[in-house]
């Protein structure tokens, strides 16, 4: 099924429990990024940081994008990490994060 | 398109400003490069600290400030999650124990509530630093929380309900200059002709004032912050460390030690959702927004020796933001003789948050011709403070190849 298939009130971040209709009402109000989306409904903030949705939410920004979009980077850590491993981790190293 | 106001960035700052303005009764234009919100506003923690404020012109515009947000609060249609919570600046080492107290016996006379805590009244008032190798605290009870996308978010909804329009993901060509006399600002979507123009770019103040042949002596400094998972409730106030309050205000006094030089100061704070914001450092590194290994353990390391209970807390994402940065830690809120019809409000470093409700206030009384009710002293706040040879000697100094 497509993005812009599902019905209005679906859970597209579920992690933050954010709609479809939230997430289309900020476009509505000229959001044309990720970090947009992110900065206006808390979408692709929460623990799974974007893994499923962030596709999803693409797609819907798709059709409004003139030109290539900017794509975010992304920020480690790669799957969640305990601070007392971090601090233990070398400052240099390669291990752990 | 015509507006009085032209206000160019869509942070914290330019966002109040369009919304004092646009309350004041004058026809506004936001104009952003992005969307709002796309930089240092939304890459930041929730405090609004009055204890890392130095006595004098700042403290008494964070003051000023933070009364402001729970009247906002009852005329903003969004929740800004405004919340009284303290913070307790936790001290290390005998050695702080002295700058410590000087600075909190100036901060009293200031007005704040600042009092010495030794370690047992520390860890009863915040059982999370149990175990941590500590001399003593500060501790404030006027410091508060707040929401930075939801307060930005909450002036932008307000300005637009006063009429205020957004032209966003617009770029700037030129501005029209004529006698001397700012009358307009060329954009890719059109001319905008206005009275005033509001430079609140942020770490990207410099840029706009070039294209108006004035520099503006800011520079980003660059903080990192770990976000955490959420978890219930862990700590009842901010929590920083002395070493925070000598990184924002004296690196000059800061050793050679890797901690040191990154800046390294300890800053906590928990979301309504209960993510904890944990930072940070302080470095300049140009428009560099990377996170780096080496920082984000260093500040593991120094976070959790403090804050013992947070060995257990995962981290699930990192992200960094750059701080406007001026030469003397104070923001630019100025008009230029030179140039009629500019007001510059930027270089607020880390106290957008703090200062934004009383920056978009004087930016609108600037304009309308009024004296600033704050009574902020304006003078100390002005371009002018800098000359020709200390704007120089900052850029040389902060100069990133």
């Amino acid at each position: 099924m497509k993005a812009e298939d599902l019905q209005e009130e679906i859970i597209i971040c579920r992690c933050q429990e954010v709609t479809k209709a939230e997430v289309q009402q900020a476009i509505g109000q000229g959001c044309r990024s990720l970090k947009g989306i992110k900065n206006r409904t808390e979408a692709m903030m929460g623990l799974c940081q974007g893994r499923t949705c962030r596709r999803l939410i693409e797609r819907m920004l798709a059709p409004y994008q003139q030109q290539a979009p900017v794509t975010p980077s992304y920020r480690p850590p790669v799957r969640t990490l305990s601070l007392h491993t971090l601090a233990e981790a070398k400052e240099d190293g390669e291990d752990a994060c | 398109m015509h507006a009085d106001v032209v206000v160019v960035g869509g942070g914290v700052i330019g966002n109040a400003a369009a919304f004092y303005c646009a309350r004041a009764g004058m026809s506004v234009i936001l104009v952003e490069q992005q969307d709002i919100l796309n930089g240092t506003s939304s890459a930041c923690d929730t405090a609004i600290h009055l204890q890392s404020k130095s006595p004098g012109v700042h403290l008494a515009m964070a003051l000023n400030s933070i009364k402001k947000y729970p009247v906002l609060q009852k005329e903003f249609d969004i929740d800004i999650h405004f919340k009284i919570t303290g913070t307790m600046l936790a001290i290390q080492r005998e050695e702080q124990l002295e700058v410590m107290k000087s600075f909190a016996a100036r901060q009293q006379a200031a007005g704040l509530n600042v009092s010495l805590l030794d370690t047992v009244q520390t860890i009863a008032k915040q059982p999370a630093m149990k175990g941590a190798e500590l001399v003593g605290s500060t501790y404030c009870d006027q410091d508060a929380t707040i929401h930075p996308q939801n307060l930005t978010k909450a002036y932008y909804f307000g300005a637009m309900k006063y009429g205020a329009k957004y032209l966003l993901h617009t770029v700037i060509r030129s501005f029209r200059i004529e006698d001397n006399c700012l009358t307009g600002v060329d954009t890719d979507q059109g001319m905008i002709s206005c009275r005033w123009v509001v430079n609140a770019g942020g770490v990207f103040a410099p840029f706009i004032g070039k294209m108006m042949g004035l520099d503006i002596p800011i520079v980003p400094r660059r903080g990192q912050i770990l976000v955490t998972e959420p978890v219930p409730k862990l700590t009842n106030t901010i929590v920083n460390c002395a070493k925070y309050i000598a990184a924002k205000f004296r690196p000059d006094l800061l050793g050679n030690s890797v901690e040191d030089q990154l800046g390294i100061g300890l800053s906590l704070t928990q979301t309504e959702r209960g993510n904890l914001l944990l930072g940070g450092t302080r470095e300049f590194v140009g428009y560099n927004t990377k996170t780096t290994r080496q920082a984000m353990v260093l500040i593991a390391r120094h976070g959790t020796a403090i804050i013992p209970a947070l060995k257990q807390i995962n981290i699930i994402r990192s992200f960094a933001g750059l701080r406007p940065y001026t030469p003397d830690s104070l923001p630019i809120i100025s008009t230029v003789p030179e140039l009629k019809g500019l007001v510059v409000a930027a270089g607020h470093e880390g106290d957008g948050l703090a200062l934004s409700a009383v920056t978009g206030e004087m930016v609108s009384e600037i304009i309308a011709g009024q004296p600033v009710s704050s009574g902020i002293d304006l003078s100390q706040l002005s371009l002018a403070r800098f000359s020709r040879e200390d704007i120089d000697r900052f850029y040389r100094k902060y100069a990133v190849a």
